[in-house]
């Protein structure tokens, strides 16, 4: 039922990735509970750090926004999003246009 | 009479019955509003399971409409089938229980989410049009009927998209979507009046029986496969469908995710039953590769870079869509190649097949989980969310199992079936296995961040209100949840049982042919 799927170059077996999750999950729970035995839950130990200030209360002022997430990433490939964000204007025509375009594009290369 | 013997045609009876009835039965109250939503929906889809193991257990059905017989498809004398012809083989059953699936979970995740609407009786008409529309297109066996299914399939997405008509973003996307897609309908109608006018025949068995490969056949294989690309999504021509699943309710925006499979599955039974081994050349196979790749890595890149909840998933179809084009366009490649198909194209087949089972569920369901952050929150956009996992855990589970599955993390069944397409595609070109392993890394990327931004972190004051969604909803995406799990534990089973007998059914062309010619080809 669980069985084998070949791929043709490889293998899969759900049954021995789950043997091997519940083994690393046993060896990581132990590690863990190698841990310091002098943390006391409800103490000054649970505080959250702030860079020695005081946390807000409202999450809202210490979460970071989906769009900041990447940034990195968008600012280095800002030519290419520049290129692909100025296609995707959102105009009927030119939804309409990119598929009249790939219609006779290929329309032309077959006839070739 | 013998039930089994009519599988095709109730399956589209019951929800053809369903739309009829809806305005009635919404007038008697919402708990009978629901039943219908609800009975309908899984009596279809029970009806769709029945079908499929019909046609695992005794083979191709074919249905005649208004003939003497149901099953007699050439009467005395006839060199051609006329009538309205269902043709279900292991490929069309595969499609027809991943639609009826994601429709029954569309409808219960619909009966909570919707009730704070007016107009739900037109809801719940159009929704059995739409779904009436899906599984028709999977179904047919004649191409003008294939055409009429797309229409009833369109005209209620451009109602549903643009359900909301007091959001101006919505009557917008659903007339954006109507534009695009009545162009490529009327090309479609172009397509299939050609090959009618050539071939004096509709039926798609019939054409594939006698079709040349000309100047003519040409034209219309590449409007068909054109418009049925567009339909599902594919790069460049997706660009309706972010605005499209964005702005529809989210039961059917997961409806809608196993309707643009349809338009795949007619790309699909065009090239490999129709036209199949008189493709003429690669031109047409490589087409359908280059536009999965593009649509697998543009896609994601426009994902990754969203901040709204529902068109960050709705780019990921662009880029699940090239998943299942970059499989199937290998399998097509080597279609007359014995050895190469033995060797790689098969493979290739059964994972773009597989993917298209674990797309349906996995999209359905991340649609319905952003639902139910809407529904709960009233916020769509990301950048206003945070720390719900602790409000709503259950969404926050079968989102991340979701997440996790369209990833391609194992052991979920987006791995499975991305690791057949990995391995296979190889031996065409290592770019092609390059390519979709970036977009998959793309795609974990883009879905972490929206695990973080949305559930994780500090909880945020305006959302202490915020609770569980009602039980309906919860069920709606527990059966895709069950679905996915399913699919992740039993691959094997998955493979063997639905996967592989589509594949097959795909590739026999004569087989497809002889069941309503007759001889074959």
């Amino acid at each position: 039922m669980f069985g084998t799927v070949y791929t043709g170059f490889g293998y899969w077996d759900v049954t021995a990735w789950i043997v091997f999750f519940a083994i690393a999950s046993g060896l990581t729970l132990w590690l863990r509970a190698q841990g310091r035995d002098d943390y006391k839950e409800g103490t000054d130990q649970d505080e959250i750090y702030w860079s020695g200030n005081p946390v807000p209360d409202d999450g809202a002022e210490i979460s970071v926004p989906a769009s900041s997430a990447y940034w990195g990433f968008r600012k280095a490939m800002e030519p290419f999003y520049k290129v692909l964000t100025g296609m995707h204007t959102g105009i009927g025509t030119d939804i309409v246009g990119f598929y009249v375009l790939t219609v006779a594009f290929m329309a032309v290369f077959i006839l070739l | 009479m013998n039930w089994n013997d009519h599988l095709p045609a109730l399956l589209l009876a019951v929800p053809l019955f369903g739309a009829f009835m809806a305005p009635i039965v919404c007038l008697f109250g919402k708990t009978l509003r629901n039943v219908l939503l609800i009975g309908i929906s899984f009596v279809t889809m029970l009806v769709a399971l029945l079908l499929w193991r019909n046609v695992l257990v005794g083979g191709i059905a074919v249905y005649v409409m208004g003939g003497e017989s149901f099953n007699l498809t050439l009467p005395s004398g006839m060199a051609l089938p006329i009538r309205i012809i269902m043709e279900v083989d292991a490929f069309s059953a595969f499609m027809v229980v991943c639609g009826s699936i994601a429709s029954f979970a569309g409808a219960l995740f619909s009966t909570n989410y919707m009730e704070k609407f007016s107009g739900i009786g037109r809801f719940v008409s159009l929704y059995f049009l739409l779904t009436l529309g899906m599984l028709g297109m999977m179904i047919t066996g004649d191409f003008f009927n294939f055409f009429i299914f797309i229409e009833i399939a369109s005209i209620a997405s451009f109602g549903l998209v643009a359900f909301w008509r007091d959001k101006p973003e919505a009557v917008e996307a659903g007339l954006k979507y109507a534009l695009v897609s009545q162009v490529g309908s009327m090309i479609f109608l172009i397509a299939a009046g050609s090959l009618y006018g050539k071939y004096n025949a509709l039926n798609m068995a019939a054409i594939g029986s006698m079709l040349q490969f000309g100047v003519m056949e040409k034209l219309a294989l590449v409007f068909i496969v054109g418009t049925l690309a567009m339909k599902c999504g594919s790069f460049p021509m997706h660009m309706w469908l972010p605005d499209a699943y964005a702005e529809a309710p989210s039961g059917v925006s997961c409806l809608l995710v196993a309707v643009s499979q349809a338009s795949l599955y007619g790309l699909m039974r065009v090239c490999f039953s129709l036209y199949g081994i008189n493709l003429g050349g690669s031109f047409i196979p490589w087409m359908i590769i280059s536009m999965g790749l593009a649509s697998m890595f543009f896609g994601v890149t426009m994902a990754v870079v969203q901040h709204e909840i529902k068109r960050l998933i709705g780019y990921h179809s662009v880029s699940q869509v090239g998943y299942m084009l970059l499989g199937l366009g290998v399998g097509l490649l080597v279609l007359t190649d014995a050895r190469g198909m033995a060797e790689y194209g098969f493979t290739a087949m059964k994972g773009g097949i597989f993917h298209i089972f674990n797309y349906t569920m996995y999209k359905g369901l991340l649609f319905l989980a952003a639902g139910a952050i809407y529904y709960a929150t009233g916020k769509r956009d990301l950048n206003e969310m945070g720390g719900l996992a602790r409000r709503m855990p259950f969404t926050t589970a079968m989102f991340v199992i979701a997440a996790a599955a369209i990833s391609g993390l194992p052991p979920f069944n987006g791995f499975v079936s991305k690791l057949l397409i990995y391995e296979s595609v190889f031996a065409v070109h290592p770019a092609l296995t390059v390519v979709a392993l970036l977009t998959s890394v793309l795609t974990l990327a883009s879905f972490v961040k929206v695990f973080q931004t949305a559930f994780l972190g500090p909880e945020k004051s305006v959302f202490t209100g915020v609770r569980e969604v009602p039980s309906g909803m919860l069920f709606g995406m527990g059966v895709l949840t069950l679905a996915v799990l399913g699919a992740t534990l039993f691959p094997s089973w998955t493979l063997s049982n639905l996967v592989e007998p589509a594949a097959k059914a795909l590739v026999d062309q004569a087989g497809y042919i002889g069941a309503v010619m007759g001889g074959g080809l």
